[in-house]
């Protein structure tokens, strides 16, 4: 503890902006281990256990990374006080999509298997573009280059949206409860992971007052 | 599934193995999340603070031996009615709590001593009750701070009490060390005998190098202000005030300094000190933070926002800043280093002592260590109850009893 100060080391803020990308690695395995427990026929029992250790290993790190932000306010005063800001909803929207994984996993564990269902291609297209999401997430993390930034907020807003749309389709389905529900559950989990990680972006690129919320004045978070 | 997993893991260890952070550069690139994280950003960079703190260091000492010049100068007669009053033990106690309220630094009012000893205007015996006031009143500073988060209760409490926990123990060890130092002289005399090994015999003159080097601008100084037509106690006065400017300024620039300096190595030592806990390491921390930053008000008031948020307990606090209590008593060290006299440096390690042999005997028995929690905790119930007490302890502890005792005993 005390050769910490003597070492040269990451400083504060780099060190947490490290871990953020750390914690998002974390979160995608936790989506795909619990998707594929929903969507592959993987065995909840066997992908159980790992998904909640990381999910524990995400919430540990989101509480080490509140600390370390408070720690940086207190020696460093105001001066960055807007990025201690941003880091602590960053960091909160990285452990809901933790949650939200486990959430999907809760599907699997209470029987739910759509793998050799009719729209399992689907489905599957669907787990893909959202688990690459978090990895292109976390690359904007590290570069977060304008172009890039605005190309994956609209490709975000486009899949919100479209994950709504499903929704609302089951909401008013003809089908028996046993197709609709889950569906429209699993639906609604990934719609909250992709409005997470556009959020997740938002806190990096756009004014501290103007994170959460969506250009229509929603809540990145909204559950309509 | 397994797969997935692969993928899973891939991604997993893809990020992990980026090191490339999203720096400064890219956060003001973006417009969004601007850092000032590398000092270099923060104006100057390292190596010009570097040298600026060095250059600061000597004109502190420039101002300690400024000050002993101009007591040197004014008559035997106004010495000793300037400093008679300070013959009582108790009184000296409390003027030196009042001077380090006065300046918010317990670093600049011991080199003040220091450098009053050093002129041989105040004794080793009366300097000593005056440290031990120094080491009380700087804790005024971090209880300021906390009063930062009265309006939230929870907060409040745990901010309180982590910034008395420092009052209660200066205060006890003031209370076990003070009647022994009276009685017995423990303190100074083994401080003296180290003084001795070190530098001579007190009466003896000190032939110190950085005397050498501070000579010459004070020499200058003088030489201006008897230009100027001033002699005697007014020129003594003008060297004294010249000398508190220069001492509070230099100081006041090197804890600034220095705090830009080292706030990323604070920043990782404090985070490496949350997953690991208090203890003698942590005390340890405090000391090596405070000497870096020169100034154990920096090292305390830095904690009170992490208790106040619960990322600390007060445990955790506690030795942290009995290390900051040691850390600080370097600078009136280094006062020392300007000074003609050994009863400076006796002094110096007086102070140093004092604050050794607190923790020695307060803090390894849990009963007696617990004290200053046990009595910062219940200070910090009432407080929440009725703010009122936090002024009445404020004011009270720090500026009316002081004042009073002064005026009674001098």
């Amino acid at each position: 503890m005390v050769m910490s100060f003597f070492r040269r080391g990451e400083t504060g803020i780099d060190a947490i902006a490290n871990r953020t990308v750390s914690m998002l690695g974390d979160a995608r395995h936790s989506f795909d281990l619990a998707s594929a427990a929903v969507l592959s026929g993987a065995d909840p029992e066997a992908v159980g256990a790992d998904v909640r250790d990381t999910d524990e290993r995400i919430n540990r790190a989101e509480q080490e990374m509140r600390g370390e932000l408070v720690v940086h306010a207190a020696v460093h005063g105001t001066e960055n006080i807007a990025v201690v800001m941003s880091y602590t909803l960053l960091i909160k929207k990285i452990e809901r999509i933790g949650d939200q994984a486990k959430n999907i996993l809760d599907l699997a564990d209470e029987g739910i298997s759509l793998a050799g269902e009719p729209d399992i291609d689907t489905l599957l297209e669907h787990r893909r573009t959202i688990s690459a999401m978090m990895s292109e997430v976390a690359d904007l993390l590290v570069d977060p280059e304008e172009e890039r930034v605005t190309d994956f907020r609209e490709r975000a807003d486009v899949l919100r949206r479209e994950l709504e749309n499903q929704i609302r389709g089951y909401m008013h389905s003809e089908e028996p409860g046993s197709f609709a529900v889950p569906r429209a559950i699993l639906y609604r989990y990934w719609k909250r992971i992709v409005a997470n990680l556009a959020g997740v972006i938002t806190s990096v690129t756009e004014p501290l007052q103007h994170q959460g919320y969506l250009d229509e004045g929603e809540t990145d978070i909204a559950d309509d | 599934m397994n797969a997935t997993r692969a993928e899973g893991e891939h991604s997993l260890n893809k990020h992990r193995e980026v090191s490339t952070l999203p720096s400064a550069d890219c956060y003001v690139a973006s417009g969004a999340m601007q850092t000032t994280t590398d000092p270099a950003d923060r104006g100057l960079p390292t190596w010009a603070r570097s040298i600026l703190v060095f250059a600061l260091i000597y004109f502190f000492l420039v101002g300690v031996s400024l000050l002993e010049k101009g007591i040197n100068v004014m008559g035997q007669d106004t010495q000793e009615s300037l400093f008679s009053s300070v013959d009582n033990p108790i009184a000296g106690l409390f003027i030196g709590i009042l001077g380090t309220v006065l300046v918010q630094s317990s670093s600049a009012s011991t080199s003040v001593i220091v450098g009053l000893v050093a002129s041989g205007a105040l004794g080793v015996e009366s300097a000593v009750p005056m440290v031990m006031g120094a080491n009380i009143g700087t804790t005024v500073t971090n209880t300021l701070v906390s009063l930062g988060s009265m309006r939230q209760s929870a907060e409040f409490r745990r901010a309180f009490a982590a910034a008395t926990v420092h009052d209660f123990f200066n205060l006890l060890a003031v209370a076990i060390l003070l009647p022994l130092e009276l009685t017995t002289g423990a303190l100074s005399r083994v401080a003296e005998s180290i003084s001795n090994q070190l530098v001579g015999s007190a009466g003896s003159e000190w032939k110190s190098p950085v005397k050498k080097w501070v000579k010459e601008p004070v020499g200058w100084l003088k030489d201006i202000y008897e230009g100027l037509g001033l002699e005697t106690n007014v020129l003594g006065t003008v060297l004294v005030i010249t000398g508190l400017i220069i001492i509070l300024a230099a100081l006041t620039f090197i804890t600034k300094n220095m705090r830009e300096l080292v706030a990323d190595r604070v920043e990782r030592s404090l985070n490496a000190m949350l997953g690991a806990g208090g203890g003698t390491i942590a005390m340890l921390l405090g000391l090596v933070i405070t000497v870096a930053v020169q100034s154990s008000s920096i090292t305390t008031s830095i904690m009170i926002p992490l208790a106040a948020a619960g990322v600390v307990t007060l445990p955790n606090i506690y030795p942290v800043t009995l290390g900051a209590n040691v850390g600080t008593t370097i600078t009136a060290l280094l006062a020392a280093l300007a000074a003609s006299r050994p009863e400076a440096l006796t002094v110096g390690l007086v102070h140093t002592l004092f604050n050794v042999s607190a923790i020695l005997i307060i803090y390894p028995y849990k009963p007696i260590r617990e004290i200053p929690i046990r009595l910062a905790e219940g200070l910090a119930d009432l407080a929440v109850q009725r703010h009122l007490v936090v002024v009445v302890y404020v004011v009270g502890l720090f500026i009316i009893v002081p004042l009073i005792g002064v005026a009674i005993l001098r």
